[in-house]
């Protein structure tokens, strides 16, 4: 548990600091050798809370409107000009979402799986939310940018944003069954396998948002039970456990193990060469 | 060095396997996945019968037209590849190592002829024109079949790897034999209740 710091001498820790957590006895704060991973870490809650109130009360993009809206509703919502403002905020903001995803990157590097697994990881966390997010903001946006669009416009950009917005669901599948596979073949436990498990119906379960290509009306529509519902049931409390682990997994990473730190350990072992 | 670490870990291995008749069977987070894959096909299974019971007539009308030889075929064949992962695992707990082989061979070729069914059966309903768009029956039973299938394939590829475990370990891994046997009797099961809700219900 506490195997990052060897300084420590038990009773002198300061309080509420914790061995593994990688700040050496007497050091301030931003000298802590994972303050890079614990920065990413806390970008997420920032950039999920931000996601919640822009997508919510806001713009009431979701929950998902019906593809069965009336060309009246449909224009109305799309000119409204809270929408616009969304959009732009997210649009500034997705790149937090880059952050976020280096710290599963930073911690899946520990475990004995292929290089490609984070390679392919990293593929999909950039397609993902092009086509996820940066996508819908576009087409949501241009219904208050310019409000005499004709409102067959409107439907048809309507239709697009939600369509990649839920439909693209696939381009996480990837990111995600990465991560999972690599929990599950890792030997060195850095998540626990039941977390693998969890991932592998996260992201099967994200590629039934195929059917939303097909049904407009009932479950397996946008806003069906089964196609977007019942995925959220099973998406929100992964990412809050998920989340939990990446931090346990964080704060037992051993010192030796943090690249940043790997120059310095380097250098007796370059004098003991030169001598 | 580390050869010799991994020998004396393995053979630790060993001897915390349950060989003892009784004791829990396969990895617990494979009991995880198992208990959580139910209830999830549950909750599916549920909002099916929900629907189902909005629209009795389309559903009915639809499962009808279901090829049922095929279903009944599909079934006897994963009921025959779980008898022989059973019998397999049997033979592995008993070291009797060539005949578990033998066992587990033919536990893959019955789970691979499923696959090889289940397109017999699709093909001419999607060629008939029957797609998951015509009506919720049959975005359900797409849906659900595939998903299904895609746990079987995922079986084969685990089966794969306890005949691989089996065949090139010193001391078969009898607990990973165990893993992958209950995960295959799982598939197994849900296809029983897929059969019964798709095929047979009246």
């Amino acid at each position: 548990m506490s195997d990052s710091v060897s300084v420590d001498a038990p009773g002198i820790k300061a309080p509420g600091i914790k061995a593994s957590s990688g700040v050496r006895q007497g050091e301030p704060w931003y000298k802590n050798k994972k303050l890079d991973q614990y920065l990413c870490f806390w970008s997420v809650p920032i950039f999920y809370t931000l996601f919640g109130l822009v997508f919510v009360p806001l713009s009431w993009m979701m929950p998902p409107r019906s593809p069965d809206s009336s060309m009246a509703e449909i224009v109305a919502f799309m000119q409204s000009e809270n929408l616009l403002f969304a959009c732009v905020i997210l649009i500034l903001s997705v790149g937090l979402a880059a952050v976020g995803n280096a710290v599963y990157m930073t911690q899946m590097r520990r475990m004995t799986v292929s290089p490609a697994f984070r390679f392919a990881f990293m593929a999909g966390s950039i397609t993902g939310p092009v086509v996820g997010c940066l996508f819908p903001m576009f087409c949501f946006g241009l219904g208050a940018f310019r409000p005499d669009y004709d409102p067959e416009i409107l439907a048809m950009l309507y239709d697009f944003g939600y369509l990649s917005f839920i439909g693209c669901l696939g381009c996480f599948c990837l990111m995600w069954s990465m991560l999972g596979l690599s929990i599950l073949l890792d030997k060195n436990n850095i998540l626990p396998k039941w977390l693998g498990y969890y991932t592998v119906w996260q992201f099967v379960t994200e590629l039934f948002a195929a059917t939303v290509w097909i049904a407009k009306t009932g479950p397996f529509a946008w806003d069906g039970l089964l196609a977007f519902w019942f995925n959220m049931v099973l998406y929100v409390p992964w990412q809050i456990i998920v989340y939990f682990y990446i931090y346990k997994a964080i704060q037992n990473q051993p010192e030796h193990e943090l690249p940043n730190v790997l120059p310095v350990k380097a250098q007796p072992m370059l004098q003991g060469n030169a001598l | 060095m580390s050869n010799t670490l991994e020998s004396v870990v393995h053979k630790v291995d060993v001897r915390e396997q349950p060989q003892v008749v009784g004791a829990f069977p396969g990895q617990p987070s494979m009991w995880f996945f198992i208990i959580g894959d139910l209830l999830i096909f549950g909750a599916y299974f549920i909002a099916y019968m929900a629907y189902r019971s909005q629209e009795p007539d389309v559903f009915l009308q639809s499962q009808q037209a279901m090829n049922q030889g095929v279903g009944a075929i599909n079934t006897i064949v994963l009921l025959t590849s779980s008898l022989f992962v059973a019998l397999g695992t049997e033979a592995v707990r008993a070291q009797k190592i060539r005949d578990s082989l033998r066992l587990f061979g033919l536990a893959m070729v019955f789970g691979a002829l499923f696959p090889v069914l289940k397109i017999f059966e699709w093909l001419p309903k999607i060629e008939a024109g029957h797609t998951p768009g015509e009506n919720l029956y049959l975005m359900f039973y797409y849906v659900m079949t595939g998903l299904h299938l895609f746990h079987v394939l995922l079986g084969l590829v685990i089966l794969g790897f306890v005949m691989r475990n089996i065949k090139t370990a010193a001391n078969p891994d009898v607990r990973f034999v165990e893993t992958g046997a209950i995960y295959w009797h799982m598939v197994d099961l849900l296809w029983l209740v897929l059969f019964a809700l798709f095929y047979l219900m009246r």
